[in-house]
C-alpha cells in the first residue's frame, strides 16, 4: 500500500519539473495566504436588517417560503399552523429556539429508528448560520442535530434567528470554524431538492425535501 | 467501443432523436452560463484567482497531497493510494468485502465512471446502485452517460419514460415530475438498505481535509449519511489549498455547470461520525487515484488537471453539440475529454480526438478556470503527428505536395492543371462535386471555384502597370 503511495508521491514531484503547468501571475494570488475573500477591501459589514432582507429575497428566488416573525410566540404560532396534522421528526427539543422545543415534544428524533424517521412527513430544524448572498442554510451534524432532520422527510422548516446571518459562505466558515471542526458533516441547504437530469426540466423534490420553509424571529 | 471517433461521429449526425435531445439542453445551457456568470460580482477577477490556485496547485502538488492526508488522518478517515483504475477498484471491493458489504449506493462520480468500478462490485456479488437520476437511468437502460453533468442529455423525455415502464413496471409516462417520482419511490429504498455509499469528490480541502460534494437532488447527503461505511473514490488532482479558494470554486462551479449561484446542496465531510452523532458512517475511506494523472501533469497538457468538470466546454463546443457524448469513445468527452481520454487511455487509440475541435475557442472563453483547451489540442495533434503512423496516402500526398511546390515551374504547371480542371465543374462560382481526392472536401461542404487569374499573374500585371 505504501509502495503505491510512495510510487505516485515520486512520479508527481518529477512530473512538475517537466510538465507544461502555467505559472500563476503574482497578482492573482492570494497575497494573505488566501483566507481573504474576494471584494473585501471595497466592503463594510452589512447592518443586519440588509442581511435579513437579501437572504429572504435570494431564498424566495429559490422557491422557500419565508415567514419573519416579530416575536417569539409568532415563531410558534407559525411553526404550529406549518406541521398542523404531520409527521413531525425534529432536532432535540433544547437546541431549538424561540421556545419551540415544547412544541415539537414527542416527535421522532435523529436517535429514532430510521425506519420510523423515513415515515415522517416535516422534518425541523435550527441552523447554525444562513448565508444571506445565497439564500442558504448551514447545518453542522452533531449530538441532537441529526442530518436526516433535514433530509429524509417531503418537507424540512428551518428556524433561523437574526443573529444566525452572515453574508457570505467564507463569512460563516471562519466565524464558525470551531464549530465545523468539531463535526464530521455540514450541510449547505441552498432551496429544495432539484433535478433537471431529464431535458432540463426543473423537477422539484428528488431526494431531499421539495417543500422548504424558513421562518425567521426576532 | 466500435470505429473509431469519424465514425462515430457520422452515425451521431445521422441521429434524430440525439439531435432532438441535444438541442433542447445544450443551448439552453449556454444561456443559463451566461447569466449566472453575469450575476457574479467581478468574475473575471474571480476566475483569474480560482485558476492562479489551481496552478499553484499543482506546482506543489506532492506536498499538499501529503497535508491532505494527514489533515484526513486527523479526522479520522483511512487513506488509500491507487496507482491505476484496477488498483482503485480492488481496493474498493476488499473495503466492502472486508465491511460485510451487499448493497452499495452511488453518488455521482467521474472517477468511478472512469475506473468501471461497478462492474468490479458486481463480478464480486455485491449489488451496486446510481442514485443520481440521469445516472440511474443510464443504469437501467444499460447505457452510458454522455455529459459530465448530465448524463442523459442525449435521451429525450420519451425514451426515458419508456426505459422506467420497461424496467420499473411502472404506467409509461412522459411527464418529469412522475419520472422523477418513480425514481424518488425506488431510490429511498436503495438509500436505506446500503451498507455502503461511494461518491467522488468535487473537491478536497487541503487546510482541514474536508471532502466537499454538491448535489442538487440530495443523493450526495444520502449516502454520506445513512449506510455505515463511506468510500471516496477522487482522483489527486482534486485539492483546493483553503475554505477561501474552495468558495471561489462553488461559485465558479454553479454558475458555469447550470447557472445557479449555488448548487442546493453542497456538503462538507470530515471524518465518520463523532460520538454523540445519531447518524453518519461507522468508518470513512479516502482512495486517492492517479491512473495517468501523474503522467498528463509530467507533460505538454498538464494544464487539464485544473478541470473542475462543469461541463461548460461541452455545451459551448459546436462538435459536441452536434455529435453528442458517446462519439468521443471514453468516459470524458468534449473539448475537455478529448485531451483527458488521451491522457489517461493512451494517445495511441483516441488519436483522432484532438482533431475533433474546430479550435474555435469556445472552450477556452467559458471554462471558469481559464484553461487553455486549444492550444493544448494542438500539442496532442502535434504528438500524434510525431508519435503514430500517418497513413501512407498523407505521406505520400505531403512528399509529393513538397517536391511540386518547392520548383516554381513545375508549381507553375500544376495549378495551371489543376485550375482548368476545377473551373470546368463550376457552376455560377461553386463546384459541388470535386474529382479525385479533392472529392473528400466537397463531401460535406461546396468549393469555391479558382478564381480566373493565380494570384501570382495578377500580381506581375499590377507591378507591370504601375512601372509602366
Amino acid at each position: 500500500m505504501s509502495g503505491a503511495r510512495d510510487a505516485i508521491l515520486g512520479r508527481v514531484e518529477r512530473a512538475v519539473r517537466t510538465g507544461r503547468i502555467p505559472s500563476a501571475p503574482p497578482h492573482d494570488r492570494d497575497e494573505d495566504g488566501g483566507t481573504r475573500a474576494d471584494g473585501d477591501a471595497r466592503r463594510g459589514a452589512p447592518d443586519s436588517a440588509r442581511l435579513q432582507e437579501r437572504f429572504v429575497l435570494e431564498a424566495r428566488a429559490l422557491g422557500v417560503e419565508t415567514y419573519v416573525e416579530p416575536t417569539a410566540a409568532a415563531v410558534c404560532d407559525r411553526l404550529r399552523t406549518l406541521i398542523a396534522g404531520l409527521r413531525v421528526l425534529a432536532w432535540n427539543p433544547d437546541g431549538l429556539p424561540y421556545d419551540c422545543g415544547s412544541i415539537v415534544d414527542g416527535a421522532l428524533l435523529g436517535s429514532s429508528p430510521r425506519a420510523d424517521q423515513a415515515r415522517a412527513e416535516v422534518g425541523i430544524t435550527a441552523c447554525h448560520g444562513a448565508i444571506a448572498e445565497t439564500g442558504s442554510l448551514a447545518l453542522v451534524a452533531g449530538p441532537g442535530c441529526s442530518p436526516t432532520v433535514s433530509l429524509l422527510p417531503p418537507f424540512h422548516v428551518a428556524l433561523v434567528r437574526p443573529e444566525d446571518l452572515h453574508e457570505r459562505f467564507i463569512d460563516f466558515v471562519t466565524a464558525r470554524a470551531d464549530a465545523l471542526a468539531q463535526s464530521s458533516n455540514c450541510t449547505f441547504v441552498t432551496g429544495p431538492s432539484r433535478t433537471a437530469d431529464i431535458e432540463l426540466s426543473l423537477t422539484i423534490g428528488v431526494h431531499g425535501p421539495g417543500r422548504v420553509a424558513i421562518v425567521i424571529g426576532p | 467501443m466500435s470505429g473509431g471517433f469519424a465514425q462515430r461521429a457520422r452515425e451521431a449526425l445521422g441521429n434524430q432523436q440525439l439531435h432532438i435531445a441535444l438541442d433542447r439542453t445544450t443551448a439552453q445551457l449556454v444561456v443559463r452560463r451566461a447569466a449566472g456568470l453575469a450575476s457574479l460580482e467581478d468574475a473575471d477577477r474571480v476566475r483569474d484567482r480560482a485558476r492562479a490556485s489551481k496552478m499553484q496547485l499543482l506546482h506543489t502538488l506532492a506536498d499538499s497531497l501529503r497535508a491532505f492526508e494527514a489533515r484526513l488522518v486527523e479526522n479520522g478517515a483511512r487513506v488509500h493510494w491507487a496507482e491505476t483504475a484496477a488498483d482503485a477498484n480492488r481496493i474498493i471491493v476488499e473495503i466492502a468485502t472486508k465491511a460485510g458489504v451487499r448493497r452499495v449506493a452511488k453518488s455521482k462520480s467521474m472517477a468511478s465512471e472512469e475506473t468501471h468500478v461497478n462492474g468490479a462490485f458486481e463480478r464480486a456479488g455485491i449489488g451496486v446502485v446510481e442514485t443520481d437520476l440521469g445516472e440511474y437511468i443510464v443504469q437501467l437502460a444499460g447505457d452510458r452517460p454522455s455529459h459530465i453533468i448530465m448524463p442523459i442529455v442525449h435521451m429525450t423525455r420519451e425514451q426515458v419514460g419508456r426505459v422506467m415502464a420497461q424496467r420499473l413496471a411502472v404506467p409509461y409516462s412522459d411527464d418529469t415530475q412522475t419520472l422523477a417520482r418513480y425514481a424518488r419511490a425506488q431510490l429511498r429504498e436503495e438509500f436505506l438498505q446500503a451498507d455502503m455509499g461511494l461518491t467522488g469528490a468535487n473537491f478536497g480541502v487541503v487546510e482541514n481535509g474536508a471532502i466537499c460534494l454538491v448535489t442538487n437532488e440530495g443523493n450526495a447527503r444520502m449516502v454520506t449519511t445513512l449506510p455505515r461505511v463511506y468510500v471516496v473514490l477522487m482522483g489527486i488532482e482534486k485539492l483546493v489549498p483553503t475554505m477561501a479558494d474552495l468558495d471561489r470554486f462553488l461559485k465558479l462551479l454553479a454558475r458555469s455547470a447550470t447557472g445557479q449561484k449555488l448548487t442546493a446542496y453542497t456538503t462538507l465531510v470530515r471524518g465518520p461520525r463523532r460520538s454523540g452523532d445519531d447518524s453518519g458512517p461507522d468508518q470513512m475511506h479516502v482512495v486517492l487515484l492517479d491512473n495517468g494523472r501523474s503522467k498528463i501533469l509530467a507533460g505538454e497538457t498538464a494544464e487539464i488537471l485544473g478541470c473542475i468538470r462543469c461541463g461548460a466546454c461541452l455545451n459551448a463546443c459546436p462538435v459536441y453539440r452536434s455529435v453528442g457524448g458517446h462519439a468521443y469513445g471514453d468516459v470524458y468527452p468534449g473539448p475537455v475529454g478529448s485531451i483527458v481520454t488521451p491522457g489517461i487511455r493512451g494517445l495511441a487509440p483516441f488519436a483522432e480526438l484532438p482533431s475533433a475541435s474546430s479550435l474555435c475557442g469556445a472552450c477556452r472563453e467559458v471554462c471558469p478556470v481559464r484553461l487553455d483547451i486549444p492550444r493544448m489540442l494542438l500539442a496532442l495533434r502535434h504528438e500524434a503527428v510525431e508519435h503514430t503512423r500517418q497513413p501512407a496516402a498523407l505521406r505520400m500526398g505531403l512528399k509529393l505536395f513538397a517536391r511540386v511546390a518547392s520548383r516554381p515551374r513545375l508549381y507553375r504547371a500544376a495549378t495551371a492543371v489543376v485550375r482548368r480542371v476545377l473551373r470546368s465543374r463550376a457552376r455560377d462560382g461553386w463546384i459541388r462535386r470535386a474529382p479525385g481526392m479533392a472529392s473528400g472536401w466537397t463531401r460535406f461542404r461546396d468549393l469555391k471555384a479558382p478564381a480566373a487569374e493565380t494570384f501570382e499573374t495578377a500580381w506581375r500585371r499590377r507591378a507591370a502597370g504601375r512601372t509602366s
